[in-house]
């Protein structure tokens, strides 16, 4: 039967209704203010339909209540909350099927407490479902014909038809509603995630020891890096991970940044320096929420690093050829305040030392397996040839091409190749033995601020009394003496010591050291220098006078407590 | 610690106290006394407790004296030795070659 065919000839009652549908769809789809159209188009309704009272209930996103949000008529139930279900507005949506009462004071329906409340009189009500294609998101109810008539089905006809254009109208409206608000919280997310990058130091240019890359799974990361200059040469580096996800994650990744920062800035043990944050973020934190970091201070004077862990992963130290794991543990932060944390401290030299959140360890690979520890290090072995700044990248590179589950964060700490010599002592004195005694105590006072063992130490200060006595006793033996000039310096774990001299230059070859086996009094200086130095070679200044002797003595580097 | 060198006669027993640090301003004034106190008797000790540094000038006066003896048939030995001096000695591996005595008592009736 074709819908021609069905068509019957129009009455005026049915003109009527369909010029004010019309009307109605037109203006509420040119509205630009839904609810002041909505509480006109009601009124409109209500006058149209002849009814006494009119009003809308919608929906409340989320939740199976519905609230009066337009009314018109002599009682005002704006703001009423029904369940759904709950008297014929809430079996409308329920049933999502118009529904008619004829005799309200005696319909089950009903629910005449409202009438009690407001005095109105409910003689006999029309209601019909606001409707779209994902269901009911609200109804539209009409009260008592003027004039004492009742609503038919015609007039339930007649509303249904009215409901459909101010449904779409209302729908419409409420997506755009939550497109707006889909984008205003990814323009926050983007801010905050400007915000977090802020907080991230600036790459280093220039010979820096550390490099350091965060990559969010999502807009925001719970993870976060941190380094800083601190006094006498040395360098306060964070890593932290905040546990959990999203925009709560993200605000106290801010605040445990900035506590890691305040708490490091004098340059504190790493184990004070995590106990402190830790007892401030006990103080705060109890929503099952926690912090796992690590924090540490490299001293590039002495190329020493000291660091300890909050429940981080252990640290990998890699030489070129092997990795050694390194466990500073103690729980992570915010849990337990009465905690200890140890430390793990030692001289690089140069060596890499990673760092990474559990995100790297997490990575995915097209099965679906995780990168896991041996990953890593297979990753890193495959790029150790580079430089710290284009392994990096490479091993960024890698991850990249694995898929990302978690935030993930990689902190290098490795001297750039050709990295600064730092000048521990320089002395110039008269080549007089008397002077001795007072270089001595410097030299013993510079070796004592690099930690060199004691022994070691006194064996250094030998080597160098020896070197110059001979400078006094051989090499100004037959004119003047002039002055000796001495140099302690350090590059990583290599002392270097240099004397020079203003002394007619001297023949290297003549000066052996002695065989130490035979027991006679004199020539034991250059066996001393000899036995106690790793390398050394005496050289003539250019210009025929003066020359320069150089020492180097490496110094043990072992991880652990032997420093 | 000041540096000093007194000699101190027991009888037929010389003992020479060193204090401080043995080096090249001050190690030929170590050298005399230890000859001399051989030139003086058969007998002679150096006592090295109060030494915190000694150098090659320094040992090479200790050979000296311990040659000196050795040639006449003297005694020469050194009396409690100080941690700073016994590093050095063994370094020059002179730790076997001296006789060294832990006490005066030992040295005298050594």
């Amino acid at each position: 039967m074709s819908a021609r065919a069905a068509r019957k000839p129009i009455d005026a009652t049915e003109r009527r209704a369909l010029t004010f549908l019309a009307d109605l769809s037109q203006t509420l789809a040119l509205s630009l203010d839904l609810k002041k159209t909505l509480a006109l188009a009601v009124k409109r309704i209500a006058g149209f339909m002849q009814a006494e009272a009119a009003s809308m209930f919608l929906i409340e996103p989320g939740s199976n209540v519905l609230e009066c949000k337009i009314c018109v008529g002599p009682a005002d139930i704006l703001g009423l909350k029904l369940a759904i279900g709950q008297g014929v507005v809430g079996r409308t949506v329920a049933q999502n099927k118009p529904q008619v009462v004829l005799d309200a004071q005696h319909d089950a329906r009903v629910n005449v407490r409202v009438d009690a409340e407001t005095g109105f009189v409910t003689r006999s009500i029309l209601c019909v479902p606001l409707s779209t294609a994902q269901g009911p998101i609200g109804a539209l109810e009409i009260i008592n014909r003027r004039g004492g008539g009742l609503f038919d089905a015609a007039d339930a006809e007649i509303l249904r038809l009215i409901a459909a254009p101010t449904a779409l109208a209302i729908h419409n409206a409420q997506l755009a509603g939550s497109i707006g608000e889909q984008q205003r919280m990814r323009r926050e997310f983007e801010l905050a995630r400007t915000v977090q990058k802020s907080l991230l130091p600036k790459r280093r240019r220039g010979k820096f020891p550390l490099i350091a890359v965060n990559l969010p799974a999502h807009e925001i990361s719970g993870d976060f890096y941190d380094y800083f200059d601190l006094p006498g040469g040395r360098i306060g580096f964070v890593v932290g991970d905040i546990s959990g996800k999203g925009l709560d994650a993200a605000f106290l990744m801010v605040r445990v940044a900035s506590l890691l920062r305040w708490a490091g800035k004098e340059g504190p043990a790493p184990a004070a320096w995590l106990s402190s944050v830790n007892v401030e973020l006990c103080k705060t934190m109890n929503n099952g929420r926690f912090v796992c970091a690590v924090v540490g201070i490299y001293d590039r004077r002495k190329g020493e690093v000291n660091f300890a862990s909050a429940g981080f992963p252990p640290a990998l130290l890699h030489d070129g050829a092997h990795f050694e794991e390194l466990l500073a543990d103690g729980p992570p932060l915010g849990i337990l305040s009465e905690v200890d944390y140890g430390e793990q401290r030692f001289i690089l030299g140069g060596r890499a030392l990673y760092f990474f959140s559990d995100g790297v360890t997490d990575v995915r690979d097209a099965q679906r397996n995780t990168l896991g520890s041996a990953g890593v290090r297979a990753i890193i072995e495959r790029h150790a040839q580079l430089a710290p700044e284009a392994r990096l990248r490479a091993l960024i590179g890698e991850l990249r091409h694995l898929r990302l589950v978690d935030d993930t964060t990689l902190l290098l700490l490795q001297e750039p190749r050709g990295t600064l010599m730092y000048t521990l002592l320089d002395l110039k004195f008269p080549a007089r033995a008397e002077e001795m005694r007072q270089v001595r105590a410097a030299l013993r006072a510079a070796l004592d601020g690099q930690e060199v063992a004691p022994e070691l130490r006194d064996r250094l200060v030998l080597a160098v009394d020896e070197a110059c006595t001979n400078i006094i006793r051989h090499a100004y033996c037959d004119c003047e003496p002039g002055t000796i000039a001495l140099r302690l310096t350090r590059e990583r774990d290599m002392l270097g010591f240099e004397l020079r001299d203003e002394a007619p230059a001297v023949d290297p070859a003549r000066i052996r050291p002695r065989d130490l086996s035979e027991c006679r009094p004199g020539g034991l200086g250059v066996a001393f220098i000899d036995k106690l130095m790793d390398a050394w070679r005496i050289e003539p200044l250019p210009g025929g006078s003066g020359n320069v002797l150089i020492m180097q003595k490496k110094l043990v580097t072992k991880t652990g407590i032997d420093l | 610690m000041n540096n000093e060198c007194v000699s101190e006669t027991l009888g037929d027993y010389v003992l020479v106290r060193l204090k401080g640090e043995v080096d090249l301003s001050w190690s030929r004034e170590v050298r005399q006394a230890i000859l001399s106190a051989l030139g003086a008797t058969g007998k002679v000790g150096v006592e090295l407790s109060q030494v915190s540094y000694i150098d090659s000038s320094g040992i090479a006066a200790l050979v000296e004296g311990f040659q000196n003896a050795r040639g006449k048939g003297q005694q020469f030995g050194l009396v409690a030795v100080s941690k700073a001096v016994m590093a050095v000695l063994q370094l020059a591996r002179l730790d076997r070659v001296f006789p060294i005595f832990p006490d005066l008592d030992a040295a005298r009736s050594g």
